[in-house]
């Protein structure tokens, strides 16, 4: 009787033992546990952005070649105002770099441009992270910011063989120096609560009491520069409210994010020449 | 074994049978339990029924803990709305402790695994010791993360850390205060969201224009005791972050008012005094009420850049309603440098710390004449258009010779008027003696010159004097000479008043009234102030008006440049003054002699009345010419022209004019 009621419950006898073990076994080797089964999973998860680039490309050649001619024609037209804006930034940079000389002001740390093919992007933390296919391969460094067309998506918080890790600016684990464009005062900004699929939204503190700002007139929130992690002037989003905070000396608000970190395919990282 | 099994029956029925039986002694025993069980029982319930309130209270003071957080003060803002004194953010880098419970006992245990490994045992550090360091030590992993992120080179300071943790452990500890907004930015993005170290932000006095009305605006200083009487938990055990409270001026005088109201928590703490959370409630702090000074910024920044880097002090009031638009004192401080190493010293150096518009008790000179007008013309002891003397420059007063502008001038036969608006020392002299001290100080009383003016400000001086015969004999003990009489009605000699009486006397003659309360308070809709009326006839109040317009214009006033000289001048406002300068015997470095005092008071414009001023410096060089027409007038007219200035672009928020 006793041996078939053991019998019964060995499972959760044997589910039991695991979690005790589980919670004595270092944190060493659990670290190693998960990053172990990280770069298992990872080829298939690769493999898988591989099949679905492989899926796009067939879909993509279904075009009619009137369609092709006619988008490489737009992109022709791109990429001359992107030529156009290049030389501008250039000339611009030259500027920089003469004043700075001249001012005996630090230049601000340049960047390796790494892009990369989003390949993971989990339900239950869509605003959290996603998995990017590059990693130690491509020589990315945890920390280092990572950009799309739409302004900063978020910092590398895990590198991987092949793989790593972003966690977003939608989430509330991320929190930089931003500030008003046009203005050099920084104050805080960090991701906010964001249900699945909703629209994305951050928020900030401290903001000076001076800045205002509505739905119907927006201030634009960019970085600061002053981090050190971010370089400055890259969109965060829109600050669309503004209210008094409890302490009466700065305001809090909401910032609206670029909707596009949600589908998100394409980042680029922006790799730090010169680490501190 | 059977043995044992026979003993236990053959017990175990003589028992049975000894509790059959009644035994009286028993019973008596069994009263005594019944009544321990009531006494128990009772106790019991009066414990739990009656004293459940108490119980309840004291579990709470031991387990509960209320963190109290000082709400950021009002602004002081001036009469157009312009913020004066606001709050600015300061952010500093803070560890909150009592967050690192777990950390502190594995450093605990690696240091004395160490010990142990090194052999020491018997004579290592007690457990006591063992666990400051381990706490040092975890605190300074936290701020050598800081170090790194803002590359500096910081030491947790050992003693405060340890002082910190027995006393404010809820508390957050402060590790770097005062962070610029590069290391603000660098912490925000390099510090992990959920760190047990923060950036922090408190609010710390600002002060938009330095040193402007230093003291009458005041200063605050650290205050530990924050009140929380609006946060509920009052009986708990109360730990606050350090809050601030008025020391001088408006911000001592109007603490309550500016003062803001307590926030903070309230938690549940274990037995060693570390938070459990989530808090038990909850509440922000809220920032004191904002206090609207009737000062005007722009005549306020005239008058102190008049006035420049000289000892003295500048008053300007709204004549109807006695709103104080200037209040200005040199030297001064800059508020915003109060925190900077050597500040204290510079400003004791310059003896910059009073308030020389409501302490600064100076013989008011010439400008008392006006007074002395007043007392002898009501005495009917001189009238408008008679001559009371042949001025030939100097006079025989009692045994002594007083002179007239040094002997130089021969006013000859002059008349009220021209004797104020050319200042003639010996018309007052003769109408001093005419009219008696006892009726001049008792006129000086009735425009409450003999006592403070009861300005919203705290520390007030009453050293003002106001003498006569009685009061020499008394206070100096020697009698009255006529020579005192005539000292007095030029207002030398015992005389002694302050910058603001002298400014609200005038403000009292431009209404033809005899008292005129001064406020720092604005108010929009405050009534004309009123008060008994100085008691002239039109015919002796038009030649008193006519004396003091004539001081400011030429060819003999003896503020006559500031109508002549066209940066003084304001142009097409009337207005009616008195100079004065009056002599104080000093000795400066091992010399002795006299200094001069230059006074200035005036109204304007003469018509209507909205503006009067006084205006008073100290000469700093022995022997050296310094007079109200030449050094106190321009500094009024500048004030002057600036308020009209202000008035013409409709940029003042002037109090309509009175009505005489």
């Amino acid at each position: 009787m006793s041996l078939f009621r053991f019998a019964q419950a060995k499972p959760f006898v044997t589910l039991g033992l695991v979690a005790a073990v589980w919670l004595v076994v270092p944190a060493v080797v659990k670290t190693f546990t998960r990053a172990t089964f990280f770069e298992l999973t990872a080829p298939v998860t690769v493999a898988a952005s591989y099949a679905r680039d492989l899926q796009e490309y067939w879909s993509l050649r279904l075009h009619s070649n009137r369609e092709l001619i006619e988008a490489g024609r737009d992109l022709a037209r791109l990429n001359a105002s992107y030529e156009f804006s290049v030389q501008q930034n250039t000339e611009m940079q030259a500027e920089i770099a003469r004043l700075e000389e001249l001012l005996h002001i630090p230049a601000y740390p340049n960047y390796r441009l790494e892009h990369a093919r989003v390949v993971r992007r989990d339900f239950s933390g869509w605003w959290q992270d996603i998995v990017i296919r590059k990693g130690k391969n491509f020589g990315l460094p945890v920390g280092a910011p990572v950009v799309f067309t739409g302004g900063v998506v978020g910092r590398v918080t895990e590198v991987h063989a092949t793989t790593a890790v972003v966690e977003l600016i939608t989430s509330p684990g991320v929190r930089l120096a931003g500030s008003v464009e046009g203005d050099t005062r920084p104050f805080s900004y960090q991701g906010g609560e964001n249900p699945t699929f909703g629209p994305p939204i951050g928020v900030v503190n401290y903001v000076p009491l001076d800045v205002a700002a509505t739905v119907a007139a927006p201030k634009r929130l960019v970085t600061s520069g002053l981090g050190g992690v971010f370089p400055p002037g890259l969109t965060i989003g829109e600050i669309t409210s503004v209210t008094l905070g409890s302490d009466g000396l700065s305001k809090n608000g909401l910032v609206k994010l670029d909707d596009r970190l949600g589908s998100l395919t394409e980042v680029t990282v922006l790799v730090p020449l010169a680490p501190e | 074994m059977a043995y044992d099994d026979i003993n236990l029956a053959e017990k175990s029925g003589s028992l049975v049978e000894s509790q059959k039986n009644y035994d009286p002694r028993v019973v008596l025993f069994y009263f005594a339990l019944a009544a321990a069980l009531v006494f128990l029982a009772g106790g019991l319930a009066y414990q739990q029924l009656f004293l459940n309130l108490s119980h309840k209270d004291n579990e709470r003071m031991q387990t509960q803990r209320r963190v109290l957080i000082p709400g950021p003060r009002g602004n002081i803002l001036d009469r157009n709305q312009n913020i004066l004194v606001g709050n600015l953010l300061r952010f500093s880098v803070v560890l909150y402790l009592d967050e690192l419970r777990g950390e502190f006992y594995r450093e605990y245990v690696r240091i004395h695994n160490n010990y142990i490994r090194a052999g020491i045992k018997k004579d290592g550090p007690s457990v006591a010791d063992l666990a400051s360091l381990a706490r040092v030590s975890v605190a300074q992993r936290y701020l050598d993360q800081i170090n790194v992120i803002l590359h500096r080179s910081e030491k947790v300071e050992t003693k405060t850390l340890l002082d910190h943790f027995k006393t404010e452990l809820l508390l957050p500890y402060t590790l770097l205060d005062d962070l610029s907004p590069e290391d603000y930015a660098r912490l925000l993005e390099h510090l992990p969201v959920n760190s047990p170290v923060q950036v922090y932000s408190k609010s710390t006095r600002s002060y938009p224009y330095g040193s402007l009305a230093a003291h009458t605006l005041g200063y605050v200083g650290a205050d530990d005791d924050v009140s929380g009487e609006n946060f509920p938990g009052k009986g708990l055990r109360t730990i606050n972050m350090p809050g601030t409270s008025g020391v001088s001026g408006l911000e001592k005088q109007f603490d309550d008012l500016l003062q803001g109201e307590a926030g903070g928590s309230i938690f549940r703490v274990d037995p060693a005094g570390y938070r459990v959370d989530p808090p038990l409630a909850e509440q922000a702090p809220k920032q004191g009420k904002d206090l609207v000074t009737s000062l005007d910024l722009d005549l306020q920044l005239t008058a102190e850049s008049a006035l420049g880097d000289q000892t003295g002090a500048a008053v300007a009031i709204d004549i109807a309603t006695g709103e104080v638009l200037v209040l200005a004192s040199k030297p001064d401080y800059d508020l915003s440098k109060f925190r900077e190493p050597g500040t204290i010293a510079d400003i004791q150096a310059q003896h910059a710390w009073t308030n020389l518009a409501l302490n600064g008790f100076w013989p008011p000179g010439s400008t008392f004449k006006i007074l002395t007008s007043i007392a002898a013309l009501r005495q009917g002891t001189i009238t408008p258009d008679v001559p009371i003397v042949d001025c030939e420059g100097t006079t025989r007063i009692g045994n002594a010779t007083f002179v007239c502008e040094n002997g130089l001038v021969h006013h000859g036969e002059i008349l009220l008027r021209d004797a104020i608006a050319q200042s003639c020392d010996i018309y007052f002299y003769q109408a001093g003696l005419l009219t008696s001290p006892e009726v001049v100080a008792a006129e000086g009383r009735r425009f409450h010159l003999d006592q403070p003016t009861g300005i919203d400000l705290p520390n007030e001086g009453h050293r003002m004097v106001m003498p006569e015969p009685g009061w020499k004999a008394k206070t100096v003990h020697e009698p009255w000479y006529p020579g005192d009489t005539a000292h007095m009605a030029i207002g030398q000699g015992f005389v002694l008043v302050t910058p603001l009486q002298m400014a609200c006397f005038a403000a009292s003659v431009a209404r033809n009234e005899v008292y005129t309360k001064p406020t720092l308070l604005h108010d929009p809709n405050r009534p004309r102030q009123h008060s008994e009326s100085i008691g002239l006839t039109a015919a002796q109040r038009a030649a008193l008006l006519e004396g003091m317009e004539g001081c400011t214009l030429p060819p003999h006033g003896t503020a006559r440049n500031i109508t002549e000289n066209p940066a003084f001048r304001v142009p097409g406002i009337r207005i009616a003054g008195k100079t004065g300068t009056a002599q104080k015997d000093v000795v400066k470095d091992g010399k002795r002699g006299t200094i001069n005092y230059a006074w200035f008071i005036c109204f304007a414009p003469i018509e209507h009345p909205e503006i009067a001023m006084a205006v008073a410096i100290e000469g700093d060089t022995i022997g050296e010419s310094f007079g109200g027409g030449f050094h106190a007038a321009p500094i009024a007219s500048a004030v002057l022209k600036k308020y009209f200035e202000k008035k013409q672009r409709g940029g003042a928020l002037f109090t309509p004019p009175a009505s005489n």
